[in-house]
């Protein structure tokens, strides 16, 4: 009698036991595949970087080698033979200072569609998000000659003013989308309170949207950081290239010079920057992307 | 109300005006262009009605491009889509690490083209790439000869490099619309005895549609003007196997290496292209309406 419950006792852990068991079997091939994908992109990432700090006939010798050394001189070489402390000095500035304007360019429009709806407001908006449907080599030409009628053409500022107006179709999409998610009630607040339209975008509105702000300011760095084809169409002056365009140069040369490992080492110059702002802020990142295109 | 007015017209006009000068106006000024004959800046302009679009229905290379860009749109699309739908399922399948599967896959969109141009340049070359000394390594032969980046093979080599690109950015944003469905749903349909398929195509997919067609429509304009990628993956000089419509329109009428160049020809070509983008949008938009179910 007093046998039965617990014979039910140990069959009932045996099967809660056997549900772990299963549900972790089911599992496996979620992890394998998912697992594969991952390690494929940190290995070839992993790979280059070892690479770079090889010398080419160790890395024609064979491929899957530690390096024995570790040669830093490629990233010197890189750096100072090839030029690209300039460029990335050159990518640092167009690329800060624009994301700077399109920001303050942005925020302030974004929210003038989300809150203060007027007559044809909406048309604006409907302006603003059929950017993101033109494709840029559209516009190659026509700009070319706008370029060089305002002797804009070749220079970093005229790259820059490109980089501004290109990204404001998406940017102001993206933070009107955000401000509209925001709550209503701290503004109404402050117009109670008296309160001017200026005071309140400036002191409840900039401070509340500060995280959607940073989202875009990252968003727009990466994107413009990697960007090489307006580069490529309105910078001839190999002084004046971004680093992007650098590498691009860099390794259309790989035909005459052989020299991988040194391409190696400019690549990962130009990864560095953005995969450890992805490390820090690949959460923000992410929640960029879907803050225009999942309504919350 | 003054204050108001004020406040409106400050706050949208600089932006407006920077991006009407530098985009709206040079996009309805293609439209002009694309009708003349003009082989240069500071050439004079000819000219040519509709010629250039005539020509353009004519042009071996152009239909090629178009051929490669719709390649890429239909076929790349079909298989990013499926991946991100089956790589986003897998992730939500209440395993651990799931933010750091995402974050992993998605990692390539954060990386300049140039350098994962490069980075696959590495894995596809033919005498000490990754992939060819891999099969050496395992003894393929057959393999181990294999070019992926002779002129047969260099297109789809380089869909292959797109598709792993593009999954990451498809999955972030397909894995943030299943975050907002109900798990509910799931665990009644789990009572029922419903299967894992059964589960995606009745409510996953279906509560997910607002955030696929929002996908599909970006992809598509993503495809379409594709332009950075191809280019840069072709090296120096790309062969018209590769050729995209944007790569043509740059290479008419700035990329040549003897500098004839056609920028009526070309601005023609980013007509065609917008056109196409427009079509096909709406299009989509239209096939991909449905009611939308409130939950």
């Amino acid at each position: 009698m007093s046998a039965e419950p617990i014979t039910t006792q140990s069959s009932q852990s045996r099967q809660r036991a056997w549900d772990k068991i299963k549900k972790w079997a089911n599992h496996v091939p979620a992890y394998l595949i998912l697992g594969f994908w991952s390690l494929f992109t940190i290995f070839i990432i992993l790979w280059v970087m070892m690479s770079s700090l090889k010398t080419n006939k160790e890395l024609f010798k064979d491929v899957w080698a530690l390096p024995t050394k570790l040669h830093f001189e490629n990233y010197a070489k890189a750096l100072f033979a090839v030029d690209m402390e300039y460029y990335f000095l050159n990518s640092l500035v167009v690329v800060l200072i624009s994301v700077l304007v399109i920001l303050i360019l942005s925020a302030p429009a974004a929210y003038v569609l989300s809150r203060k709806k007027f007559k044809g407001s909406t048309w604006f908006m409907l302006a603003f998000i059929a950017g993101i449907g033109i494709p840029i080599p559209l516009l190659f030409i026509p700009l070319f000659v706008i370029m060089t009628t305002l002797k804009m053409n070749n220079t970093l500022l005229g790259l820059g003013v490109l980089f501004i107006a290109l990204s404001l179709p998406f940017t102001v999409f993206m933070l009107s989308g955000f401000f509209a998610s925001l709550p209503v009630e701290l503004e109404e607040a402050a117009i109670v309170d008296g309160a001017s339209d200026f005071q309140v975008f400036f002191r409840v509105m900039l401070p509340l949207g500060m995280p959607g702000l940073i989202t875009a300011a990252i968003f727009n760095f990466i994107g413009l950081w990697n960007e090489y084809q307006l580069a490529l169409v309105f910078l001839n002056d190999p002084n004046k290239s971004t680093l992007s365009l650098g590498l691009y140069s860099l390794s259309n040369g790989m035909e005459y010079t052989g020299d991988w490992v040194g391409l190696m080492a400019g690549v990962v110059i130009v990864m560095i920057p953005t995969i450890l702002l992805y490390i820090f802020l690949s959460e923000k990142m992410i929640s960029g992307i879907t803050m225009g295109a999942v309504k919350s | 109300m003054k204050t108001r007015k004020r406040l409106i017209i400050l706050f949208l006009l600089p932006a407006s005006l920077v991006y009407l000068v530098f985009f709206l106006i040079p996009a309805v000024w293609a439209f002009y262009y694309s009708f003349f004959d003009w082989s240069g800046f500071g050439q004079n302009m000819k000219f040519r009605g509709l010629g250039n679009y005539r020509e353009l229905f004519h042009d071996p290379i152009f239909l090629l491009s178009l051929r490669n860009t719709l390649f890429i749109l239909v076929v790349g699309g079909i298989i990013v889509f499926a991946l991100a739908l089956l790589l986003s399922v897998l992730a939500n399948s209440g395993i651990r690490g799931k933010k750091f599967f995402r974050a992993m896959i998605f990692l390539p969109n954060v990386i300049a083209t140039i350098a994962l141009v490069t980075l696959w340049a590495f894995i596809y070359n033919p005498s000490f790439g990754l992939i060819n000394s891999f099969f050496e390594l395992i003894g393929w032969e057959a393999g181990a000869k294999f070019t992926f980046t002779s002129m047969n093979h260099i297109f789809y080599s380089m869909l292959i490099a797109l598709i792993w690109i593009e999954v990451g950015f498809y999955l972030v944003l397909i894995m943030a619309g299943m975050d907002k469905i109900p798990l509910e749903y799931y665990e009644a349909a789990k009572l029922e005895g419903a299967s894992q398929w059964q589960m995606l195509t009745g409510i996953t997919i279906p509560l997910l549609w607002d955030v696929l067609s929002v996908a599909v429509v970006l992809y598509t304009i993503f495809a379409l003007k594709i332009f950075e990628f191809p280019y840069a993956f072709s090296q120096i000089q790309p062969p018209p196997e590769i050729y995209t419509v944007g790569m043509y329109l740059y290479i008419e009428g700035f990329g040549k290496r003897d500098p004839i160049y056609r920028l009526g020809y070309a601005t023609a070509i980013g007509v065609v292209l917008l056109l196409c983008v427009i079509v096909i949008v709406l299009l989509l938009r239209r096939l991909m309406r449905r009611e939308v179910i409130q939950y």
